[in-house]
């Protein structure tokens, strides 16, 4: 058996040749623009550190240059929760038995260091703006890293749910931690989109943050939205007790 | 015949196929009725289902591990579920499968409290004991293609973790998974001889080090691939 794996990409190369001057073809004019192509349409295989965290940021005007890696330790990712892929909307009577809210998961011995234990409400922060939620400690996460199911948190009256819905009151995103444009390092610098330079993935698992202890009495999920509009011909009735037939009912078949 | 499952620890990932694949079944089945569904779009939704699966971690990081654990009806040899039951609504069929007749059950909970394995949810909306029934009304149905007479969960796993047989016959699949993987029953010691059988997680390997891993780079990667690229 023969396996055959393209490993130069030639398109790629274009790309590269393109961004060096070096392209009888359409090229970009802006050196930024030119740097990028260069470095990362590399027609071979290779791996770079995440953009976001390699960056530097300035915080309020005037302020020197920093490192978002010194300034935001702990890389943050999303999982999509496994029972939710491939579900349909009736299925979410179901499916929010089994996750109806998230916690922001964290290595135990980091969150020790951090002097965090389990329930404590924190902030999570990135150069984009920072959210209040919940911890949870586990020993299956890495020790830089945090993480937390993805689109568990709504927005109350979202999804027919009733406002009081776990979803809207514990639930919570990253999504507002997720820049669009990574950092500005100089003030009249062009921002950069932040997504993978070659597929224009958005680069969510770029993110950098940090945690902290929330003040005392500060608790409950930041940011808060208002309740959702309900759908036209929403009444607001919702059974109480629900008997769900998926399909046809079948007899027993007597062995 | 004694009908049961094999559960593979090592493999669950954990993503409650099974839970939702028996839920959507069996809410339709005659054998229980619907299986309700309590303030569904409210604060604390909860129902009645034949199938739970439960995380635990083992171990320390970095040598730690996730186990998956679903969990349902064992169908015991001897279940204390039907030997308490006072109206003979729980019974135990030849082929092994524990079952509840729905038009005879009063409620009681005598059953619930009886097994140690919290395998039995009662139905708030009909007060009727509701249990797995290892798909009764697939695993004989003549209409069905004979590949699709197993459980529903069976049929749902993604990677293969649930078995369904017969543990009487020695050369069926579960019989024979279970002597090689070493299947074990969930607590043996209280002689309700479950049927069901889980085999055990295999041990982690144990992550790199820095100094293994400098290593492996000072050797080249091309040590890892070359034993099985043929250039």
């Amino acid at each position: 058996m023969q396996v055959v794996l393209q490993l130069y990409s030639e398109p790629l190369q274009k790309f590269r040749l393109a961004g060096q001057g070096l392209y009888d073809g359409p090229q970009p004019s802006a050196l930024s623009d030119c740097e990028r192509l260069a470095k990362y349409f590399d027609p071979l295989p290779f791996w770079y550190p995440p953009l976001e965290g390699s960056r530097a940021f300035r915080g309020e005007s005037g302020s020197a240059a920093r490192s978002i890696a010194d300034e935001y330790p702990l890389h943050a990712i999303t999982q999509r929760p496994m029972m939710m892929y491939h579900s349909w909307d009736s299925q979410n009577v179901w499916l929010r038995q089994i996750l109806s809210e998230n916690f922001l998961y964290m290595n135990r011995r980091t969150a020790g260091e951090l002097g965090l234990s389990d329930y404590d409400w924190v902030w999570v922060e990135s150069h984009r703006g920072k959210v209040r939620c919940q911890l949870k400690t586990m020993e299956g996460v890495e020790a830089h890293t945090v993480w937390t199911w993805n689109a568990v948190g709504k927005q109350p009256g979202a999804w027919g749910l009733s406002p009081d819905a776990s979803e809207a009151t514990a639930g919570f995103l990253l999504n507002h931690l997720i820049s669009e444009l990574l950092p500005a390092g100089d003030a009249d610098e062009r921002r950069l989109t932040n997504s993978d330079p070659v597929t224009g993935q958005a680069a969510w698992f770029d993110l950098r943050v940090k945690v902290t202890k929330c003040a005392p009495g500060e608790t409950g999920i930041w940011p808060v939205f208002e309740t959702a509009t309900p759908l036209p011909h929403d009444r607001g009735y919702r059974p109480r007790i629900w008997r769900y037939h998926a399909h046809k009912a079948v007899k027993e078949t007597a062995s | 015949m004694k009908l049961g499952l094999v559960i593979d620890l090592d493999t669950c990932v954990g993503c409650h196929a099974c839970a939702t694949a028996c839920k959507e079944w069996n809410a339709s089945s005659r054998v229980s009725g619907a299986l309700s569904d309590y303030e569904p779009f409210g604060a604390e939704p909860s129902g009645v289902w034949f199938n739970r699966v439960r995380h635990y971690e083992v171990g320390e990081y970095p040598a730690n591990k996730t186990i998956n654990f679903p969990m349902s009806c064992l169908h015991c040899e001897d279940a204390d579920c039907v030997t308490v039951c006072p109206t003979g609504a729980s019974y135990k069929r030849d082929d092994g499968i524990v079952l509840v007749d729905q038009d005879k059950c009063m409620g009681c909970n005598l059953c619930a409290w009886a097994c140690p394995y919290g395998a039995r949810e009662l139905d708030e909306a009909t007060g009727t004991m509701k249990k797995c029934t290892l798909c009764v009304d697939r695993v004989y149905d003549k209409m069905l293609p004979p590949e699709d007479r197993q459980p529903a969960c069976v049929l749902a796993c993604p990677t293969h973790a649930r078995l369904f047989g017969d543990f009487d016959d020695p050369q069926s699949e579960v019989s024979r998974v279970t002597a090689e993987r070493g299947g074990f029953a969930l607590m043996p010691e209280l002689g309700l001889k479950p049927v069901n059988r889980y085999l055990p997680p295999r041990q982690p390997k144990p992550v790199m080090g820095d100094d293994e891993a400098r290593r492996l780079l000072d050797r080249g990667l091309a040590s890892l691939a070359s034993p099985v690229i043929r250039r």
